[in-house]
């Protein structure tokens, strides 16, 4: 059996708010294998974000251990392209058309070349949006915005995508149409996914379904 | 191109409103620069323009005593010799009266060494009738103005009345003659001041008319143009001390004085006039800057879950910071090399557009009188165009530092959770 792509234990996590402390996270454990496809529910407010961003290394827990593969810093894990990220408000950048906001991931991470460019062509190909490639977020539906997000997510051949309630702006048929998507997408490359959603049926079409709830995760 | 300043570029000339916004804070600091320039330049140009009068009309330095100095040439042999001298000439001076056809006027008179005095000074560039080889020790030249006002021409006679005559003329009982001298030449140096009254005869005929013997009142210096006034004047002013007593006399006040030490005074109120301006000036570039910071605050304020999202691409905050400081960077630059051309376009057509505004106004006149000039000088010291690039450049750096400070102190999670 191979390594997880993401294995994380014992994660603790609170924010300070006034005089009160709230406990978000109590000792979260969770293990993603390659390929593997996990979703996670929960109420609003339950800390599924939170989760999200410890395991996406943006932020780290008070108590408990992640590790990506075999590297453990998360400074390191987000300067590699290990990890996609993809946001409930898309996050694509303005200025830039639907190209260069996938190109994006690839120049901060440095090394732009030939083969990025065709990466960006072939992406925005899979995602249905070739017509559509010089054209500015402003220019494009929100569901069409979250499609862009989720081939810049992919574009740097990531381990593992988390998605943080990606549909959670779209309407219900194109939120379909996205998780599909998403879900066809991951099982092509090979890629693993943690999704966080509202949505049950969307939930039921990952291999694995988990709930947060009193700040641990539980099997569905 | 690493991928902040790509951001930063298409942040910054992206289309739509925040190209307005970029364009404001570039023609903001473009105008600036634009002031600057031309400011600086057309003062620099007053300096310029004097300082080759003076040079012309007395040489790079003069060389003085408190009395007179009786022997010259062996004064100006010592000269001669210090490195970085051209040439030297001795000169006198003085006031006279001078009349033509009962009509008096009260000139200044300047006696010149006719053997030396072409070296030292160009005056033959500033004749604009007869000739300066012409000048013998019963003729004089006389300034455009001097001449005007008192009708003479090339050829006519005029009388001079020395302080000579009155020291005679208090002892003995004799009537005093006025020496009569032939107008030969006139000259004009652009300058009020020295064309609105002055003579200039022989050095032998001035010695004459002041009775001065061999006496002359000081030595002009001309020096090569490679040379630093300031430096020559003080290796002149050490030779002098050597000499003195050994190949020369020993004379009291003997001391070189440059074109600069002379007119000091005059100079001084320039260079006031100029820093002040300048400081003015730098205050529109600050303002400018204050302008793309706000603009830039504003940017950051707006981008903030993008920031988020950069650090979730795996930006580094030094890069993140990088990307707002070189907007900041950008204006500046595009505003400064604008503001520049503007400013070079402006002083390129200058003797246009104060033509234009003259006519306009009508007041060419009244311009001429007061600056002296005819036309509007223009002297861009390479100095002047350092210190212009360099504030605009630094203070627009400045700028874009607080805003991108500010973004990177964003933690990537709080970025991202801001609505
Ligand atoms: N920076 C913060 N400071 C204080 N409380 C926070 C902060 N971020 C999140 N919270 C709180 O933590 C809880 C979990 O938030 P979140 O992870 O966003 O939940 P979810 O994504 O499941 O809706 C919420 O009650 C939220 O108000
Ligand atoms: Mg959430």
């Amino acid at each position: 059996m191979s390594n997880p792509v993401l294995f994380a234990q014992a994660l603790v996590k609170s924010y300070q708010s006034g005089d009160r402390r709230l406990e978000v996270l109590r000792g979260v454990n969770l293990q993603v294998l390659p390929g593997e496809t996990v979703s996670i529910r929960g109420e609003s407010g339950s800390g599924k974000s939170t989760l999200l961003h410890l395991l996406a290394g943006l932020d780290s827990p008070e108590n408990g251990s992640i590790v990506w593969g075999k590297e453990t810093n998360p400074d390191a894990v987000r300067s590699t392209g290990y990890l996609g990220m993809v946001f409930q408000a898309f996050y694509l950048i303005p200025e830039l058309n639907a190209r260069d906001n996938i190109l994006m991931a690839k120049r901060i991470q440095g090394g732009l070349d030939q083969a990025a460019y065709a990466r960006a062509d072939e992406l925005l190909k899979k995602v249905g949006l070739s017509e559509r490639a010089n054209h500015l977020p402003s220019q494009l539906s929100g569901g069409e915005c979250q499609r862009v997000a989720v081939a810049r997510s992919l574009m740097n051949f990531p381990q593992v995508i988390v998605a943080d309630e990606p549909t959670g702006n779209l309407d219900e048929q194109t939120g379909d149409s996205v998780i599909s998507l998403l879900i066809d997408l991951c099982a092509d490359m090979k890629t693993s996914l943690v999704l966080v959603t509202h949505n049950p049926s969307h939930a039921m079409r990952t291999q694995r379904q988990l709930i947060l709830k009193h700040g641990v995760l539980l099997e569905a | 191109m690493p991928w902040y300043l790509y951001l930063a570029l298409k942040q910054l000339f992206s289309s739509g409103q925040r190209l307005f916004f970029t364009l404001i804070s570039i023609v903001s600091v473009a105008l600036g620069v634009m002031l600057l320039i031309i400011v600086m330049s057309v003062m620099g140009g007053f300096r310029y323009e004097i300082r080759q009068k003076i040079v012309d009309t007395q040489g790079d330095l003069q060389v003085r005593a408190s009395g007179y100095i009786q022997n010259a040439s062996s004064l100006e042999k010592v000269i001669n010799t210090v490195p970085g001298v051209l040439a030297s000439t001795a000169f006198a001076q003085g006031v006279v009266m001078l009349e033509k056809d009962q009509k008096p006027s009260f000139p200044s008179i300047q006696g010149l060494d006719m053997r030396t005095v072409e070296k030292v000074i160009p005056l033959n560039r500033y004749i604009i009738q007869g000739s300066l080889q012409d000048l013998d020790d019963d003729s004089v030249i006389l300034s455009s103005q001097l001449a005007l006002s008192l009708g003479a021409r090339v050829g006519n006679a005029v009388q001079i009345y020395t302080p000579l005559m009155l020291e005679v003329a208090k002892g003995q009982d004799e009537v005093l003659l006025p020496t009569e001298l032939k107008v030969i030449g006139i000259f004009e140096i652009g300058h009020q001041q020295l064309d609105s009254s002055t003579v200039i005869v022989t050095l032998r005929r001035m010695q004459q008319l002041y009775g001065l013997g061999h006496g002359v009142h000081g030595i002009n210096v001309r020096i090569a143009a490679s040379e630093d006034a300031d430096l020559v004047t003080a290796r002149i002013n050490a030779a002098l001390q050597k000499a003195q007593g050994k190949s020369i006399d020993i004379m009291p006040g003997l001391w070189a004085r440059s074109w600069s030490e002379l007119n000091q005074e005059f100079l001084w109120v320039l260079q006031l006039e100029k820093n002040i301006m300048t400081v003015i000036l730098l205050a529109v570039v600050i303002v400018s800057a204050f302008l793309t910071m706000s603009l830039l605050l504003v940017l950051v304020l707006k981008k903030t879950r993008e920031i988020g999202l950069l650090g979730a691409l795996g930006a580094t905050r030094k890069q993140i910071a990088l990307c707002f400081c070189l907007q900041g960077v950008s204006i500046g630059v595009v505003g400064t090399s604008l503001g520049l051309i503007f400013g070079f376009t402006f002083l390129h057509f200058r003797n246009d557009v104060v033509l234009l505004v003259t006519r306009f106004t009508g007041s060419q006149a009244i311009l001429e009188r007061f600056y002296q000039f005819s036309e509007m000088p223009a002297h861009t010291a390479f100095s002047d165009l350092v210190i212009v690039v360099i504030s605009a450049i630094v203070l627009s750096t400045l700028a874009g530092l607080i805003p991108a400070f500010i973004a990177a102190r964003l933690k990537p999670v709080e970025a991202l959770r801001s609505e």
